[in-house]
């Protein structure tokens, strides 16, 4: 079957006639990069952390192997199970036969976009599973059969009237509840219950250390650590890329992680897992899917130094007003659109031409990823795949040899008829005509520039 | 020193006003400045979109036209960053490097090179926002990031504090992007539209009259977005204030 | 070849040159004050609470009046009684009927108001201090340390603990409207008790 791409353009449009839910939207994640500047300039050391932390992540990258092996091997004197995992469908086939040989038929689990990854819900479901996210937002989301659209705040783009509704549906609650408070009360006392019977706990996590074997997750709703410690069984999962070396080297993270997502200077909830609690089992799953690949391609590489904190959601333009799920994948804004591209470039190819590459994201970014830079390679990259529309690649030939000659150039300025000679009109109209949609055409004007100076300049010099 | 002027092909079509004060403004300074009649474009529309290799003829036809010039003055930030920074669609000859090294934004070149230090005639009595095009603030470098928390400096705020009457506007983001971005602006319409009016009506809620910019693509955008929805803000480059236009 | 193996494998083949990318020395950086002062500004800011003592009052009488209406207080500390002691509960079940625990935490970090705890202060019984309404730290000023640089180093907890969680305030979310709500999934609050 032949993919199509994701047609973020019209997501967007979509996105943008709701007035109330755009404006939130916008100013919402507006606001967090405000909090994110402020802790910003009350630390004089902000740049250094960035530089160190860039540092650290990419001597990691270029050692991830070796790094691996010292995980593993200090992990599994701890007592935690590790396995590893090529792709999605062995992560799924991995948690399946954990939780099938504990007999386990309830999972309740924090956030973890690498199970949005593999999908893992999906799987685990119809073989009687029952999965419950634990995260406010994440739970929102699945409630309503959709995606995170934030890494962070995964139900971003809902107000309150949407939570209500959705929980009006699933827990009974008042439909017309526009109180958070209460709404965030009822999903609390809904999910106790499930937190206390379930059979098993999973969770994602943030950072792996070498060092000591130990994984490292930060969430501010406390979620996770119910999630790990209530029931006795514990299944993580986490990308091979989320390590350090040093238990040390979390510092420079832990300091950047929050201030960069919501500007507050550390989540609630930092919790390091070294083993299992007492009397209780711990499983790691070490996450490939396509990751080992994305290593060697020399210009997108530094992508996997990632922290997933969404700064980059935050700042970009084009995400605050389009909402993460215009995106159509796990990841959206401006990480998103030089991530997804390697998992399914085809479907993909639209996204990093979903961007201005005006470079705020690569400013914020914690870890210095040069994320505009790398829209810009995939670009081209996908146009040498041939992942463009045919128009745009038709038009950007046509224009490019227009370009190399300087009086058929002139001619076409001067009457734009020969552009339109050497394609048919209406294609070049379909692709021009939405400058029109939003927005008013430049004025003509008398003269160009190139034919003033013919007259005021040239003419002159010859008269003297 | 001999100077080349690249006029980019928007301004030369729709904006010549921007190209003329470019033009005069040197002529001003004492500069020796020549316009080579067989210009096109940087080349940047196609690299922008991916087709790197479609960019090569207008590359070349670049390189032609400029090597000869000890430097290449443009009123284009974006342009001036496609030169700069991205311009390698063919082999890079000495006569390549040379013209890459050697071109300029006109704001760089009147703040960092020329160094002026006043505007005599130049008088603007008017309360002005300042839109920095995202290729002059974030890859020129022209001014002073806001995700970085770096100290303030701005290169086109310093040259526009020389002209009599001036006022400054701030509108709340300054440093968000108004949307132009290229094929960008077609390709996503909507997005970039809306981007647009969100800037226009920012400057003109800040109390500006004109939005100024060293980049006449994005206003043609952003001027776009304000005369649909309404917006009573003009547009200005900023080559045409530093030449004494007053209104 | 197993799935370790070829992931492995495929990144020694693909992975940048190690050579070119050194470790670089452990950081520390930006403020070294540990003291009383800073933390209890982070923690507020985190949305955590000072018990702050009134004449003559006790731990358990500063309780008693900060959680009139708690019924079971839970003790993991021997110098307080509360209405259970910890090693009485023997479930997460039972712990999620507690009103507040008690627990004294090993070191607190000045630059985030943060608290540690560890299966050590928690008799093993981890989920305690997240199933409580509320949770009182009894912390020293001496255990005081700068910030996550000098923790991380000096803290031998972060190498010989299975769950170590650094809480900073209480459990909280944003997640419905940008409403900043405490109290989500976790404790409803954090309370310091200097000693």
């Amino acid at each position: 079957m032949k993919v199509k791409p994701v047609n973020h353009a019209k997501a967007a449009e979509e996105f943008l006639e709701d007035a109330p839910h755009l404006t939130f939207h916008d100013e919402r994640l507006w606001d967090m990069r405000q909090k994110r500047d402020q802790q910003m300039h009350l630390l004089p050391e902000w740049q250094d952390l960035r530089t160190r932390a860039s540092e650290i992540k990419e001597h990691t990258l270029a050692n991830l192997p070796e790094y691996l092996e010292q995980f593993e091997a200090n992990a599994k004197k701890n007592g935690i199970h590790v396995h590893w995992a090529a792709d999605g469908a062995e992560h799924n086939r991995i948690v399946g036969e954990i939780l099938e040989k504990h007999g386990a038929k309830s999972l309740i689990k924090s956030k973890s976009m690498v199970t949005e990854e593999c999908d893992m819900r999906a799987y685990l479901e119809p073989r009687g599973v029952t999965v419950t996210e634990t995260d406010l937002g994440e739970r929102i989301q699945q409630l309503d059969d959709q995606l995170p659209s934030h890494i962070v705040v995964p139900a971003v783009h809902k107000l309150v009237p949407d939570v209500a509704k959705i929980f009006a549906k699933n827990y009974h609650t008042d439909p017309n509840d526009n109180d958070p408070q209460s709404l965030a009360e009822a999903q609390r006392m809904a999910a106790r219950p499930v937190i206390l019977t379930a059979d098993a706990g999973m969770t994602g996590g943030n950072f792996l250390v070498a060092e000591t074997g130990t994984f490292v997750v930060c969430t501010n709703e406390g979620n996770a650590d119910l999630s790990s410690t209530v029931p006795n069984l514990h299944i993580a999962t986490l990308g091979i890329e989320r390590l350090v070396p040093r238990m040390a080297d979390l510092g420079v993270f832990v300091r950047l992680l929050s201030r960069s997502a919501l500007g507050s200077p550390i989540t609630q909830y930092t919790t390091h897992f070294r083993g299992p609690q007492k009397g209780g089992e711990m499983h790691i799953i070490l996450v490939d899917n396509g990751r080992s690949t994305r290593l060697g391609m020399e210009e997108f590489w530094t992508s996997l130094k990632c922290i997933r904190c969404g700064a980059c959601m935050n700042t970009c333009p084009v995400y605050r007003r389009s909402g993460g799920l215009s995106y159509g994948a796990v990841y959206s804004g401006p990480i998103g659109a030089i991530i997804d591209p390697t998992f399914n470039e085809r479907k993909y190819s639209t996204l990093p031409f979903a961007s201005t590459m005006n470079g705020s994201c690569t400013n914020v970014c914690p870890v210095k990823i040069n994320i505009h830079e790398q829209l810009y390679k995939w670009r081209r990259v996908l146009a040498e795949h041939h992942e463009l529309p045919f128009v745009k690649r038709e038009i950007m030939h046509m224009a490019g040899k227009l370009m190399g000659q300087p009086k058929l150039y002139r001619t076409a300025i001067n009457g734009t008829e020969v552009a339109l000679s050497t394609m048919p009109r209406f294609v070049l109209y379909n692709w021009l005509n939405p400058w029109g949609k939003h927005r008013e055409l430049p004025h003509p004007v008398k003269q160009t520039f190139h034919s003033w100076y013919k007259q005021n300049r040239l003419k002159k010099d010859k008269a003297q | 020193m001999k100077i080349g002027l690249f006029i980019p092909c928007y301004i030369d079509a729709f904006y010549p006003n921007a190209g003329i004060a470019t033009l005069e403004l040197l002529e001003k300074l004492g500069q020796d400045v020549e316009y080579p009649m067989d210009q096109t474009c940087c080349g940047q529309p196609m690299a922008n979109s991916g087709c790197n290799s479609d960019a090569a003829a207008a590359e070349a036809l670049f390189v032609r036209n400029f090597a000869k010039y000890d430097a290449i003055v443009m009123p284009s930030g974006s342009c001036t960053h496609h030169v700069r920074d991205n311009f390698d669609a063919i082999p890079q000859t000495e006569d390549v490097k040379h013209v890459r090294k050697n071109t300029y934004e006109l704001v760089e070149f009147l703040h960092d090179i020329l160094k002026v230090d006043a505007f005599p005639w130049a008088e603007f009595p008017h309360k002005v926002g300042l839109h920095n095009s995202c290729g002059t603030l974030r890859a020129l470098r022209t001014a002073s990031m806001s995700e970085l928390g770096e100290p303030f400096f701005s290169k086109p705020m310093d040259l526009l504090s020389k002209v009599k009457g001036i006022t400054f506007a701030t509108p709340k983001r300054p440093d968000e992007c108004c949307g132009f971005g290229g094929t960008f602006s077609v390709t996503e319409e909507a997005i970039s539209a809306r981007m647009g009016l969100d800037k226009v009506r920012d400057h003109h809620n800040a109390g500006a009259e004109y939005i100024v910019s060293a980049d006449t693509s994005c206003m043609m955008h952003q001027q776009g977005c304000a005369e649909r929805n309404g917006v009573p803000i003009r547009f200005i480059h900023i080559a045409e204030i530093l030449n004494g236009a007053r209104a | 070849m197993s799935s370790r193996d070829t992931i492995l494998a495929t990144l020694r083949a693909n992975r940048p040159d190690p050579a070119a990318h050194p470790l670089p020395p452990v950081a520390m950086l930006g403020d070294m004050d540990k003291g009383r002062d800073r933390f209890e500004n982070s923690l507020q800011i985190l949305g955590g609470q000072i018990l702050m003592p009134q004449e003559g009052d006790t731990l358990a009488t500063a309780i008693a009046r900060r959680f009139p209406d708690a019924k079971v207080i839970c003790s993991a500390v021997p110098d307080f009684e509360g209405t259970i002691r910890i090693e009485e509960i023997e479930s997460p079940q039972q712990a999620a009927a507690t009103d507040v625990l008690v627990v004294r935490s090993p070191f607190g970090i000045a630059e985030m108001g943060s608290i540690y705890l560890s299966e050590a202060q928690l008799n093993n019984l981890n989920s305690a201090a997240h199933l409580t309404q509320h949770i009182v730290v009894i912390l020293s000023e001496e255990n005081l340390t700068a910030n996550m640089h000098t923790a991380y180093l000096e803290r031998p907890e972060f190498h010989t603990a299975n769950y170590g969680v650094l809480m900073s305030g209480p459990s909280a979310t944003a997640d419905i409207q940008g409403v900043l709500i405490r109290g989500a999934q976790g404790v409803r609050s954090l309370s310091i008790w200097w000693e």
